[in-house]
């Protein structure tokens, strides 16, 4: 389904940029009606790490991803991003950070009229000029770009098709190709599988496993499925009321774990079932 | 009474007062304007006086003249081309105002409020007014009715636009922040695709008004169609206003047919 071969070196094809770290100090988010979405947070993540992060409805993992691209500003404490000082970053030098890091969202987020591919140029606008976005003439190197990022997800022959006319997994590839197509140091998944069904959850978040394994990518991935945050992420976080109550290996974490964090007894409503994701396999 | 109606019925909802104390409320200001000495001097006795009067009228505009028709060919055309120039101008300033005027393309409070607060001024000024007014600044012709027409358009398809644009999806739009856009390249890249249909149906929605309007412009001296009725109408050349009514019928129940397919097919 997808073009990655197993062979490609880490870091070769598109990934221009090395691998970024994140580095979160004392992080506090309070939103403007007052309510804390993040309590204080210290947080290491090392270049071309896989992050599972989950919680509870309102825990903060949402807060936790958009403060790293700076959706959301952060009230008190500092954060860097690849060696850079993310949370002092305002108008050009944001936008060229950003530019660094790939995000995907729970609803896809495409501009569902327009096709495929000017979805994916979306992807270069940080490295595009005012003018050239507003006629549309894209250089031929970020074409190139978006061309081989839809190659990577399998979705190359839906190139000139209408967004919209796509399937919600299909969506989600090429929401993954605008991410890729950034050369991003780092790509945040905001519950990316939450509104597909359980076989083509698998393959989007095979596609985000193989992006981290291959090209090397840091990824944080929100999830509220256990077994989705288990077999997938190298490395668990979870979050609760804003702050982090567990960190450590993912595949290691036990249920106990889930329900420390969760607060409740986890049922099957926390399971994703379907195709079992080891931790070492190799989806098809 | 409702358990004869249908047996468990529920009974009817209270609240019914409040229709007739809203009709009521417009009986009572009908009663005030029409009253003597304060109200709209307004009295079923003039019709009644001027009915054979108004009767031979009539009589004339169920003959039209149709020898007048190559007379007002030129006119007709002319006020066609109003609309269509006037349309065309209109729409493509109404795309970055539009922008400036929602939230969703234009974060910036104050700019945004300056936009409409300016727009809802050009809007509450009524378009026969500003064409009597451009007539008296640029002279009698076909240039202060497409002004008009311009600032008529502008006026309601930017308040129509940004309104779908507000009710518009803003995910596409946070993706391209996400990705290190700037606002006016989120807007472009992201946002216009998706705002584009309704923009086409408020502007050809302004077309179709655009036609109508035209028409009468020329009555304070924004040329076309206009002009005319007012030198026939002068000389009580009732027939030949009736062709004239006549041929505005046509090409607009023509313009509304025709914007109207084209608005379905964008859907
Ligand atoms: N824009 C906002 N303005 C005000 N409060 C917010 C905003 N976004 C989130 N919050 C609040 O911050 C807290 C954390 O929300 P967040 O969205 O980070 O949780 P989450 O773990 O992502 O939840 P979910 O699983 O439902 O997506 C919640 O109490 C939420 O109501
Ligand atoms: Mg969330």
């Amino acid at each position: 389904m997808t073009r990655i071969s197993p062979e490609t070196p880490a870091g070769a094809a598109t990934a221009a940029s090395a691998p970024w770290s994140i580095r979160l100090r004392d992080a506090v988010v309070r939103y403007p009606n007052g309510v804390v979405g993040l309590k204080k947070i210290s947080l290491d993540i090392e270049a071309g790490e896989m992050v599972s992060i989950v919680g509870l409805s309102g825990s903060g993992k949402s807060s936790l991803i958009r403060t790293i691209n700076g959706l959301v500003p952060l009230s008190s404490g500092t954060l860097e991003v690849g060696g850079h000082r993310m949370d002092l970053a305002r108008g050009r030098e944001l936008r060229r950070l950003r530019g660094q890091i790939g995000m995907i969202f729970q609803g896809f987020n495409l501009a569902g009229r327009t096709t495929v591919l000017n979805n994916v140029l979306v992807g270069r606008l940080a490295h595009t000029s005012v003018p050239r976005t507003l006629v549309g003439a894209y250089r031929q190197r970020d074409r190139q770009l978006a061309f081989e990022a839809l190659d990577r997800v399998g979705m190359l022959e839906r190139v000139y098709h209408r967004a919209a006319h796509l399937s919600g997994g299909q969506q989600q590839r090429v929401a993954i190709a605008r991410a890729l197509a950034q050369e991003p140091g780092i790509v945040l998944a905001d519950e990316p599988v939450a509104s597909l069904d359980p076989p083509t959850a698998h393959a989007v978040m095979g596609d985000l496993r193989r992006i981290n394994r291959e090209l090397g990518i840091t990824v944080l991935v929100n999830l509220h499925l256990l077994d989705l945050a288990r077999g997938y992420g190298t490395r668990l976080i979870g979050l609760r009321a804003g702050e982090i109550v567990y960190d450590g290996p993912a595949a290691t974490a036990t249920d106990a774990d889930f329900e420390r964090i969760y607060g409740r007894p986890i049922g099957d409503q926390d399971l994703l079932g379907g195709q079992s994701a080891a931790p070492t396999g190799t989806p098809a | 009474m409702s358990a004869a109606e249908y047996p468990g019925l529920p009974a009817k909802p209270g609240g019914r007062w409040k229709i007739w104390l809203a009709i009521a409320i417009i009986a009572a200001i009908t009663a005030v304007t029409l009253a003597p000495g304060i109200g709209v001097d307004f009295s079923l006795d003039a019709i009644v006086r001027n009915w054979r009067n108004g009767a031979e009228k009539i009589g004339q505009l169920l003959v039209p003249d149709w020898s007048f028709f190559p007379r007002t060919i030129e006119p007709l055309i002319e006020t066609l081309q109003m609309a269509v120039i006037a349309s065309v101008i209109g729409a493509i300033v109404s795309v970055p105002l539009s922008m400036w005027a929602a939230r969703l393309t234009n974060p910036n409070r104050i700019t945004r409020g300056l936009v409409r607060t300016i727009l809802n001024i050009v809007r509450a000024v009524p378009d026969l007014l500003y064409a009597a007014v451009l007539v008296a600044m640029v002279g009698v012709g076909a240039l202060p009715g497409i002004i008009a027409l311009v600032l008529f358009n502008v006026g309601i398809v930017v308040k129509l636009v940004s309104e779908a644009i507000e009710s518009g999806d803003p995910g596409p739009g946070e993706a391209a922040r996400a990705a290190g856009g700037t606002q006016t390249q989120i807007n472009r890249a992201a946002l216009l695709p998706d705002i584009w249909p309704p923009f086409i149906n408020q502007a050809l929605y302004a077309f179709e008004l655009n036609v109508r309007a035209s028409t009468v412009l020329g009555l304070v001296g924004a040329g076309g169609l206009g002009l005319l009725i007012d030198a026939v109408r002068t000389f009580y050349r009732y027939d030949q206003l009736a062709l004239i009514i006549l041929e505005i019928l046509v090409v607009v129940v023509l313009i509304d047919w025709a914007s109207a397919a084209m608005r379905k097919r964008l859907k």
